[in-house]
């Protein structure tokens, strides 16, 4: 194995890689599965009966990669329209959004369109963005092509991928793919905001106080 | 058993837990000094169920409770047969001592006060771990004080995941209290990692040799061939300890000698040649050296690396006795070397004893928490200086020349004293088949031939302590004979905890998963009952409320507050107040939140989100919306004069007109104004304190809708009802009535009537000036009557400065307002007819 870290011989099973924490915001209309893939993501679960989100939901989350641990500060917002004012408060601040559209619904696409021009114009300037279209288990009633999705993402540099939340198809993915995108060094900062790009050193030497992040 | 200022506590402590369940003995006041742990005064509560014993570790919020709501438990420990305590010496402490605690994985340190109180309970404690080793216990009971774990596992997985939460409860707190989970989660995680290590481990075994030579302060004239590769297979790990290496004052005093690099190169020409060791780690304390070697293929494997030197020797710490350390991980298995040189001396056995504790206490590897007995594994090596006293140097040699070694080591005094656990108690020897290793005539295999004579003595020892120890050969080296001790050496076959990447990594994984989980887990999360709140029409000046129920359902404490939006200045609008705006709820429990609505701008509607926010949690939004009615208070002068009609019986497209001032202007002063004010010059000139007394709220209102309705009625209210009405309807509208940018015009004008006449006359529009003339001359009038009203001009123009030239943030500039009232009082003492507009 090339990158064979030295992680693994950590004496007391602690590693030697470390911990990048990153702001993460789920974006798109009302009813496209935010909500629903956070909760697949997190706990594994899905509910027929998701109650549409009135506020922003925070959760957390950590994902593996070879040399590094990834935690995913999450916050899942309310994409009732009336709602749109406040969602600079969450993507403010965030390393990675994903912006989601439900392919069974070409209105859902088009705002997921203009989710994506805002964040690039707000957000900051070196966000992971990825586009998900979900509910792919609903294909036979598909609106938006996969290829037309992934030619809008290819012209604006976003991730993406097709996912659901019910079967759970991709959705692991989707965020591992974030991850392995986000940059692991100090300067994952952007402008503004909290919980940027903290990256907590893990288990060095038993000196080093608890929770030293540099934040 | 109890102090007497225990004796409360016990009955507060005792509150926590069920009847059955009895508080026998406490300690308070006990401080973790464990990383990880939230520095919290805690309380050691031993407890007996049944005949079984529990210690329960007790946060409290005070050093000494005053109630049972003080306390949460945050671990109970059943006193079984996993259970094991020990009290240790802080160095440099004559006050505080360690009690640990140990449970299977667990180890927990106590900085406790030396006293009555710390010594009866630990005793107490180790009697009772005594008694109860014996019988098999039922720990049930104890199940409901675990915390954390979820009920969807499988049992053995809660079991585990109780034993690893010992942050639990602290985490709870902490959380609640605002801070992240994250401070815990490195000690956390380590602590998981290591309670899993079978899961991602297997043992390997590794060869270590380890060697001991007392040189005599001889130079390296000769080969260690004989003593450092006398094996086939190379061992993977070296421990090579000198002692005596050079008796020189200068050795002593400076710390410096040439013979340590000779030594050295010694070693390194002498090791097994079949392989190539690096060194790990090097020491010397004057004549103790001790070289840790490592297979080369290992010592990408070995962490930690640390030493430490005590001495013993001169004034207990003079280094010409004592002992040097090394201490470091290979894979996962913590190895401490020690080579040590006792004191000598035939008789001073005691004197051995007491170095041997001592280097035992003295030793630590500053930067990892370990002392010596801390490791997995330890190699005790060195020259000893144990003697053969029972016997005579003649006995001796006449047991040694028939072979018979058996005889003179019942007489060996360090035999002796481990039977007795004086010194090396938990260490383990091999069978010694070799010969005393001291002393010898110098390059000789002679025994002290010299007047003294001494007896020979195996003061060249290697003894071991740990896990998974296999000693292959344990033996003395003759062919080394520049000094007057032999080299002895011992080749173990030890088991090293080796760990699988990619198990641990699945390990790693799933622990971090269980991590997040607590940590979502233990997010704040409190319901609101509505996330929409509507008021009924609002209404100028008649304040609405609305409750709403924030109800925690979390499982820890929920801190909220209302925050502000992006770039608003505040976290609601002007006409909106939310008591409380913040506050903390305890898990299930409620808050009722109180919205209030008081309108004083004109708008059409109310709208506004409000973000409740969690500290270290989630927000929530909540609308609240309503309808407004339009009022003559906030409408503008230049609408009022267009409106036929009172207010709310124009049609929208009548107010529309008006309001854009389409429509032509009816009334030279608006209808509103006219009728309060014909009123009180109708009804109130001889009235006392006219403007300066407040009437009922509902006066107003009632006022307020008289005007905005119309009626036939007479007006309703008191006579102050309607002074007040003026004054609100002038402080109201859209617009003061001498607009704001002629404010500091005025008030620059304000010393001169005649400047300020010309702005009246000048720069103010028909309708504001009419309105304004208008109402000095009522003023006038009403002064007419001072003696009856007893007003006066200078109290007039103050109040009515205030409101004619009133500022745009209220009350933002009340050094401006003698200005203002010298500008109205000329106003109040001048003849103004001449002035008037004709009206229509
Ligand atoms: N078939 C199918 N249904 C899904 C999928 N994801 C979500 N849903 C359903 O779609 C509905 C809306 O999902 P939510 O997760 O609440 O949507 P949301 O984007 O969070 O909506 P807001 O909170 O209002 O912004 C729910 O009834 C879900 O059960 C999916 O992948 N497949
Ligand atoms: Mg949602």
């Amino acid at each position: 194995m090339a990158n064979r870290t030295s992680a693994a011989q950590r004496p007391n099973g602690s590693t030697q890689g470390k911990i990048c924490q990153f702001k993460l915001v789920l974006l798109g209309e009302s009813a496209v599965g935010k909500s629903s893939l956070v909760l697949r993501f997190v706990k594994g679960q899905f509910h027929e009966y998701q109650e549409s989100t009135i506020g922003a939901a925070f959760l957390t989350q950590t994902v593996c990669l070879d040399d590094t641990t990834v935690k995913f500060e999450i916050w899942d917002t309310a994409g009732q329209e009336r709602y749109h004012s406040l969602a600079p408060m969450y993507y403010r601040g965030a390393q990675a959004a994903i912006v989601v559209y439900d392919i069974t619904n070409q209105d859902t696409f088009a705002r997921a369109k203009t989710w994506v021009k805002e964040l690039q114009r707000q957000a900051s300037p070196n966000i992971v963005i990825a586009l998900a279209g979900n509910k792919q288990d609903l294909a036979n009633k598909r609106m938006v092509e996969y290829e037309e999705a992934q030619a809008h993402a290819e012209e604006n540099g976003l991730l993406f991928m097709e996912t659901s939340a019910k079967t759970a198809m991709n959705v692991n993915d989707i965020f591992l793919a974030i991850a392995k995108k986000l940059p692991k060094n100090e300067q994952t900062t952007g402008p503004g905001g909290s919980g940027q790009g903290r990256r907590l050193v893990e288990g060095d030497s038993g000196a080093k106080a608890a929770g030293n992040c540099c934040k | 058993m109890l102090l007497p200022t225990h004796e409360n506590v016990i009955s507060i402590v005792q509150a926590k837990f069920s009847c059955t369940e009895i508080v026998r003995t406490l300690h308070l006041n006990a401080s973790i000094t464990q990383k990880g742990w939230v520095d919290e005064s805690r309380i050691l509560a031993l407890v007996e169920h049944d005949s079984t014993f529990a210690l329960f570790i007790i946060i409290s919020e005070k050093v000494k409770p005053e109630s049972f709501s003080d306390l949460t438990i945050e671990r109970a420990i059943p006193i079984d047969k996993h259970f094991s305590c020990d009290t240790d010496p802080i160095p440099e402490s004559y006050t505080h001592i360690i009690f640990s605690i140990i449970h299977k994985k667990l180890k927990l340190n106590f900085v406790i006060e030396i006293g009555f109180e710390s010594s009866n309970f630990a005793s107490e404690v180790i009697r009772l771990k005594e008694v109860s080793s014996f019988n098999v216990n039922n720990f049930n009971w104890l199940d409901k004080y675990s915390c954390g774990g979820s009920q969807t596992e499988i049992d053995v997985q809660q079991a585990t995941m109780n034993d690893q939460s010992p942050d639990l409860p602290i985490v709870r707190q902490k959380v609640a209290q605002g801070h992240g989970i994250s401070a815990n989660r490195e000690s956390f995680l380590r602590y998981q990692l290591s309670l899993k290590e079978p899961e991602y481990t297997h043992l390997q075994e590794f060869s270590i040799f380890v060697g001991t030579w007392n040189v005599n302060g001889q130079p390296p004239t000769i080969s260690l061939k004989n003593w450092l590769s006398v094996d086939q297979e190379p061992p993977d790990v070296y421990a090579i300890g000198f002692q005596e290496l050079d008796l020189s004052k200068e050795a002593f005093l400076m710390f410096d000698t040439p013979r340590e690099a000779e030594w050295r190169k010694a070693i390194m020409d002498a090791i097994h040649p079949d392989t190539k060791y690096r060194s790990v780690a090097y020491v010397r304390l004057v004549g103790m050296q001790l070289e840790v070697l490592v297979n080369n293929s290992h010592y990408k494997y070995i962490r930690n690396v640390a030493i430490d030197t005590v001495g013993t020797g001169i004034l207990g710490k003079m280094g010409n006795k004592g002992g040097v350390a090394v201490r470091l991980e290979l894979h996962n298995t913590s190895l401490c070397f020690v080579n040590a040189h006792l004191a000598a001396g035939v008789e001073e056995v005691e004197r051995r004893n007491q170095d041997y504790n001592d280097i035992n206490q003295r030793a630590n590897f500053r930067r990892h928490p370990y002392t010596i007995k801390e490791h997995d594994q330890v190699y005790w090596l060195g020259d000893l200086n144990y003697r053969i006293t029972e016997q005579s140097a003649f006995q001796v040699k006449k047991y040694l020349a028939s072979d018979d070694l058996a005889s003179v080591l019942l007489a060996d005094q360090l035999n002796q004293q481990k039977d007795l656990s004086k010194v090396l108690q938990d260490y383990t020897e091999g069978d010694i088949t070799f010969q005393p290793t001291y002393k010898f005539d110098l390059n000789s295999d002679v025994y002290d031939t010299s007047e003294k004579a001494r007896a020979p003595a195996w003061t060249d020892r290697i003894l071991w302590k740990g896990k998974g120890i296999h000693q292959l050969a344990y033996r003395s080296h003759m062919d080394l004979k520049i000094s007057d001790h032999k080299p002895v050496s011992a080749l173990f076959k030890s088991e090293i905890c080796v760990v699988d990447q990619n198990k641990y990594r699945k390990v790693h994984e799933e622990v971090l998963k269980k991590m997040d989980k607590l940590e979502n887990e233990f997010l704040p999360q409190v319901t609101v009952d509505q996330s929409e709140v509507i008021f009924d029409t609002v209404k100028f000046r008649e304040p609405q409320h609305r409750e709403i129920i924030i109800a925690n359902t979390g499982q820890v404490l929920a801190e909220f507050e209302f925050i502000k939006k992006l770039d608003d200045v505040s976290y609601c609008k002007e006409w909106l107040s939310i008591t409380p705006f913040s506050g903390c709820i305890k898990p299930g429990e409620k808050c009722d939140l109180r919205l209030i609505v008081n309108l004083e701008q004109p708008l059409e509607s109310i709208y506004d989100i409000l973000v409740l926010h969690l500290i270290g949690g989630k927000d929530m939004f909540i609308t609240v919306s309503g309808e407004c009615q339009r009022s003559c208070f906030t409408t503008s002068i230049a609408t009022l004069s267009r409106a036929p009609v009172p207010l709310l019986q124009l049609t929208p497209d009548q107010f529309k007109h008006a309001e854009n001032q389409q429509s032509s202007i009816l009334y030279s002063i608006p209808r509103e104004l006219w009728l309060l004010v014909d009123h009180l010059y109708r009804n109130g000139l001889k009235t006392r304190e006219l403007f300066e007394s407040t009437a009922l709220h509902e006066e107003i209102i009632r006022i307020r809708d008289w005007l905005d309705l119309g009626s036939m009625d007479p007006i309703p209210g008191s006579i102050h009802a309607v002074a007040e009405a003026l004054l609100l309807f002038l402080s109201y509208t859209r617009d003061p009535i001498i607009p704001y940018h002629l404010h500091d015009t005025c008030i620059a004008a304000a010393s001169n009537y005649q400047n300020c006449k010309q702005i009246v006359m000048q720069k103010m529009s028909d309708l504001d000036r009419n309105v304004f003339l208008y109402l000095c001359m009522f003023l006038q009038e009403l002064l007419k009557y001072s003696n009856e009203n007893g007003t006066d001009p200078k109290t007039l123009a103050t109040i009515f400065g205030d409101i004619l030239l009133r500022d745009p943030i209220r009350n933002s500039r009340p050094q401006a307002n003698r200005g203002k009232a010298s500008f109205i009082y000329h106003f109040l003492i001048n003849d103004q007819s001449s002035l008037i507009m004709p009206c229509k």
